[in-house]
């Protein structure tokens, strides 16, 4: 036995097995390769008892011990071939704030997204040590191309920045009685957001236990979508409750599209119709209520819906370009996806009554007839513009401005 | 159902966890193409019986059972394989530190907690072993904890219920096998202001697996092709292997039962 061959050493003092001396060995050993020696120096006569037996039991080779000064023993344990490997790549570099700030995107730089995700290391962080032996975990969303788009990192920060608060943050002290007709519009108007919400809340919901941890920037990310759906389910309620007039209607047509919606299955044509299509064109609906609100309140919490929203659009974006650019099949895919959606949704009419109807109000700002044809003319707009502006989106996610004109047109008449 | 080809293997059922362990190597055993079967008993002594009278082809046994099966067989019987952890075996004598204790002449005249009457690792080999060191065992009080008699300490208990004792004061020493008490060490369960490590024994084999001598060398060689393909770093192994207290099996050896025989001998009446 000869010290020489010890690369790692570690002093117990008196701590005898029981009392602490394992949380000194086990690390120590863990940074050796298999078949690597452990010097341990120990004052505790117990130690050369149960050492020995600790070794057996934990698979290392005990390999004797000498006493190298007045009650000092030097026992040398050779690591055994069951620890954790250590990684066979190098390191990650080491991550540094920069400007006081530590970011997303600087983990991503240090701790890439892998190309594939390995079922067996479940919900261990991207870079830990894997003891191997594991269960595979049941993810199936096990592919970057299918998942994780690069700009996840930078969306994910400003996700977390843009949080508000929808108990202090709107001036709920502005908002005035509104006479019938207006107060009963905006009521319908906003349980009608808060419906389409609700859908919105619980279709990435579904998606994110299937994503592989190994992109849990993806998985944070639908986290924040999901808390920034749940604060607007709160604001849109809390200014229809504010009209006095109770909620408004929930319409078969929203209900109809609604279900397609949460019945696909594939989280590309989810992210797709959901926000691509879905928030995209909620993008000019809330544009639309922001600019005829009837209050400073109601325009302060649309707005901010908005960004929100807008945020989302930016990720379903991202992730069906990503996914498009990848895989070339996948046009199809998405084509099918609205074609069989607005197959299921086919004679369901146009745009749910309560909720046109109330949106011409809303921007008449009256009953009077001459404003309510304005309003009309409004309404008849919005629905031009929220077609061109899908069409912009779907050219720019990769589609060609006839595919983009095409399922522009089969989009659900319920908007989401 | 009866088929000369499957392996009838007997385990006795000395926790819940049995079922899984058995279920999960036997569907391995189909897997690798060598159907095996088996057969739970509740005590090593009848899991022996059925073992000489060919009722079962292999048995997987405690070294008591093992030493037993050997000396009836006139060493005719097959030893096919054992647990990594089996190897080396160790007892410790472990004592409280204000017993005044220092060395195993000291135990004369102390109170000394052991486990089963059939723990080879809590009572029978630990006795043997201080003894043979030249102390009088008529001279030291027993605690025996004589729990789950007929499962050769099998579920621990009555080495857990030995720790217990001398936590509590009730005895000076006690007798443990080592697996126990690095384990329960580890797991922050020992309170080392109160108790010690004294003494370690030399070293025994533990748990083997036994086939009747008539068991045909194909049914053999079948049988020890499937238990060693199991593999740690395989999940479904894993799970099996961790709740037999194993990572791999190994080849049998029989040194490691020479200690166990004499002991036997010694104590039953020539």
């Amino acid at each position: 036995m000869s010290a020489e061959v010890a690369v790692i050493a570690v002093d117990g003092g008196e701590l005898s097995l029981g009392s602490g001396l394992l949380a000194l060995v086990r690390p120590a050993l863990n940074e050796l390769e298999c078949g690597g020696m452990l010097a341990v120096l120990s004052q505790a006569s117990s130690v050369r008892e149960d050492l020995p037996s600790w070794c057996r039991a934990d698979r290392h080779e005990y390999l004797g011990f000498e006493t190298i000064a007045e009650g000092v023993d030097r026992h040398l344990i050779e690591r055994g071939q069951f620890s954790i490997p250590r990684p066979t790549a190098d390191g990650e570099a080491s991550l540094a704030p920069s400007d006081g700030k530590l970011t997303a995107s600087d983990v991503l730089r240090v701790s890439p997204l892998p190309s594939n995700a390995d079922p067996f290391t479940g919900f261990a962080p991207r870079g830990a040590r894997v003891e191997p032996g594991g269960p595979a975990y049941p993810f199936t969303l096990n592919e970057r191309e299918h998942v994780a788009p690069p700009e996840v990192a930078k969306l994910y920060d400003q996700a977390v920045n843009a949080q508000w608060d929808a108990t202090r943050d709107i001036p709920w002290e502005k908002v005035k009685p509104l006479p019938f007709p207006l107060a009963a519009a905006l009521s319908q108007v906003m349980t009608f957001l808060a419906e389409n919400e609700l859908s919105a809340l619980y279709v990435p919901a579904r998606f994110i236990p299937r994503i592989h941890p190994a992109y849990a920037e993806v998985a944070m990310f639908l986290a924040s979508q999901l808390a920034d759906e749940a604060r607007h389910i709160d604001v849109f309620l809390k200014r229809a409750r504010l009209c006095g007039v109770g909620l408004g209607t929930s319409s078969v047509t929203t209900s109809r599209s609604l279900l397609s919606l949460l019945q696909t299955e594939d989280f590309t044509e989810a992210a797709f119709l959901l926000s691509v299509l879905g928030e995209g064109t909620f993008l000019d609906l809330l544009s639309f209520i922001e600019r005829y609100a009837p209050d400073e309140a109601t325009r302060e919490l649309v707005s901010r819906a908005r960004n929100d929203e807008s945020r989302h659009v930016h990720f379903g974006l991202a992730h069906v370009r990503y996914g498009l650019a990848n895989d070339p099949n996948l046009y199809g895919r998405l084509e099918s996806a609205v074609r069989r959606r607005a197959a299921a949704l086919h004679g369901v009419g146009g745009v749910p009554a309560p909720l046109q109807d109330a949106l011409t109000i809303l921007a008449a700002g009256s009953a009077e007839p001459r404003a309510v044809a304005r309003g009309h003319e409004a309404f008849r707009e919005l629905l031009e513009t929220m077609h061109l502006s899908r069409i912009r989106r779907l050219e720019y996610a990769g589609f060609t401005s006839q595919q983009a004109e095409t399922i522009s047109e089969l989009h659900t008449p319920n908007f989401m | 159902m009866a088929n000369d080809k499957i392996i009838l293997l007997g385990a006795v059922a000395y926790d819940p966890k049995v079922v899984t362990i058995w279920e999960g190597i036997r569907k391995h055993f189909q897997e690798q193409g060598s159907p095996m079967d088996f057969a739970l008993f509740s005590n090593y002594e009848r899991q022996v019986e059925e073992l000489l009278k060919g009722h079962i082809d292999i048995a997987w046994n405690t070294p008591l059972a093992h030493v037993r099966v050997r000396q009836r067989t006139n060493n005719g019987s097959l030893s096919l394989g054992m647990r990594d952890s089996d190897r080396d075996f160790c007892a410790k004598v472990i004592t409280r530190r204000d017993s005044g204790i220092k060395s195993l002449s000291d135990l004369e005249g102390k109170t000394l907690a052991v486990g089963s009457s059939d723990s080879t690792q809590a009572r029978i080999l630990p006795l043997y072993f201080i003894a043979k060191e030249g102390i009088d065992l008529s001279r030291i009080k027993l605690l025996p904890f004589d729990t789950d008699l007929g499962k050769h300490g099998d579920t621990g208990t009555s080495e857990i219920d030995v720790l217990k004792a001398l936590h509590d004061g009730r005895a000076d020493a006690g007798t443990v096998g080592d697996l126990i008490w690095v384990n329960e060490q580890a797991a922050g369960h020992v309170d080392s202001s109160k108790v010690e490590v004294l003494w370690t024994t030399p070293g025994f084999d533990h748990c083997m697996f036994d086939a009747h001598p008539s068991v045909a060398p194909e049914n053999v060689e079948s049988f020890k092709r499937a238990l060693f393909a199991m593999k740690w770093d395989n999940p479904r192994h894993r799970r099996l292997l961790e709740l037999e207290g194993l990572r791999e099996w190994l080849p049998p050896r029989e040194e490691g039962y020479q200690s166990l025989q004499e002991a036997l001998e010694q104590q039953s009446p020539q």
